[in-house]
């Protein structure tokens, strides 16, 4: 402690005697630049592990379900590549999160960890619903329309949410898109709904992934 | 010449490199979160010795706060940037920005 003075000192003069305004200001550019990098999740990144999974997922599922395509493909395959492809989009989304927050706790990362859970709860509830139709007699001509319908509405809720409380617009609008995608799909029927959630919902999230990735990529404007 | 002049306008305590490099990062984080100290190392790529020196300034500036709780039994040491430091770091870079625009302010005029 009594030589922290004379530390300072030093230390001081290490650091500050070449810094000029302009160095100062692009030192600030590139510290913000780099820890924004380590510290914000990459959304192009999930958007577009989302956007492959609902592509594909919902089109082998497209394929399989159409009466004229239907021998191509093997419904067990169809269904483990679609379960596969999800898991690793939720692994993708939920591994950022947790990657990003590393170290890092407060008001933001409890209203994440909320947000998480609100992900979780309402799909144990969503299922518990869809499961008790199934129960009751629901054809499953209908669950076919119910499960993928109802998933898209609560994730579409979900995203207006996320979209609130981080104040992202473009999540809201991809939330709107999901929920607009989802009414679509039941509307279509069997097995067109496969093939509305795969074009329009994976498209969506493929297009928000480029939308994402060009904003990245824009140079920052000068300020005055 | 402009620079030397100005200099002492500007926040001693902040401008400073490895200062300066903290309270950047800090202020990225949302206005109230606190980061680990390996973290905040990472992010702003100095050795520890060199981090908790210029930690101590700010600290002692009233810029951020320093708090340690235990985490499973190991000490953890958590930086937080208090409203002071928020503030006085807004302020750094707008001197920055007056020091830096042209010295006649007709083109602003001319904007308005």
């Amino acid at each position: 402690m009594d030589d922290s003075q004379r530390s300072e000192r030093s230390s001081d003069l290490g650091d500050e005697s070449h810094l000029s305004p302009e160095e100062s200001l692009a030192l600030i550019e590139a510290q913000r630049e780099k820890a924004a990098r380590s510290l914000y999740v990459a959304p192009a990144l999930i958007l577009a592990v989302w956007g492959v999974a609902w592509l594909v997922g919902f089109g082998a599922l497209y394929l399989t379900s159409h009466r004229g395509l239907g021998g191509a493909l093997p419904a067990p395959l169809v269904t483990s590549v679609f379960l596969l492809l999800f898991a690793v989009a939720a692994v993708v989304s939920f591994g950022e999160q947790v990657r990003r927050g590393r170290g890092v706790s407060g008001p933001s990362r409890r209203s994440a960890a909320l947000y998480g859970w609100s992900w979780l709860l309402a799909f144990v509830g969503l299922i518990a619903l869809d499961l008790a139709l199934e129960n009751e007699g629901l054809p499953p001509r209908l669950a076919t329309l119910l499960w993928p319908g109802s998933s898209l509405l609560v994730v579409g809720l979900l995203y207006l949410a996320g979209g609130m409380l981080w104040e992202d617009r473009r999540q809201y609008w991809l939330g709107v898109w999901v929920l607009i995608t989802g009414a679509a799909s039941v509307a279509a029927g069997v097995p067109g709904n496969f093939a509305v959630l795969s074009l329009a919902g994976g498209g969506g999230f493929l297009i928000g992934a480029a939308v994402a990735l060009a904003g990245d990529r824009r140079p920052q404007p000068a300020r005055p | 010449m402009i620079g030397k002049r100005a200099l002492p306008d500007l926040d001693a305590v902040i401008h400073a490199q490895g200062r300066l490099r903290v309270t950047v990062a800090l202020s990225v984080l949302p206005p109230g979160d606190s980061v680990t100290f390996p973290r905040l190392q990472d992010l702003v790529g100095m050795t520890a010795g060199n981090l908790s020196t210029h930690l101590r300034k700010l600290e002692d500036a009233g810029y951020i706060t320093i708090s340690k709780a235990y985490r499973r039994r190991t000490p953890v040491t958590f930086v937080t940037l208090t409203g002071a430091g928020r503030l006085a770091f807004e302020e750094y870079t707008a001197a920055l920005r007056v020091l830096l625009a042209p010295r006649d302010h007709g083109s602003d005029q001319e904007d308005l």
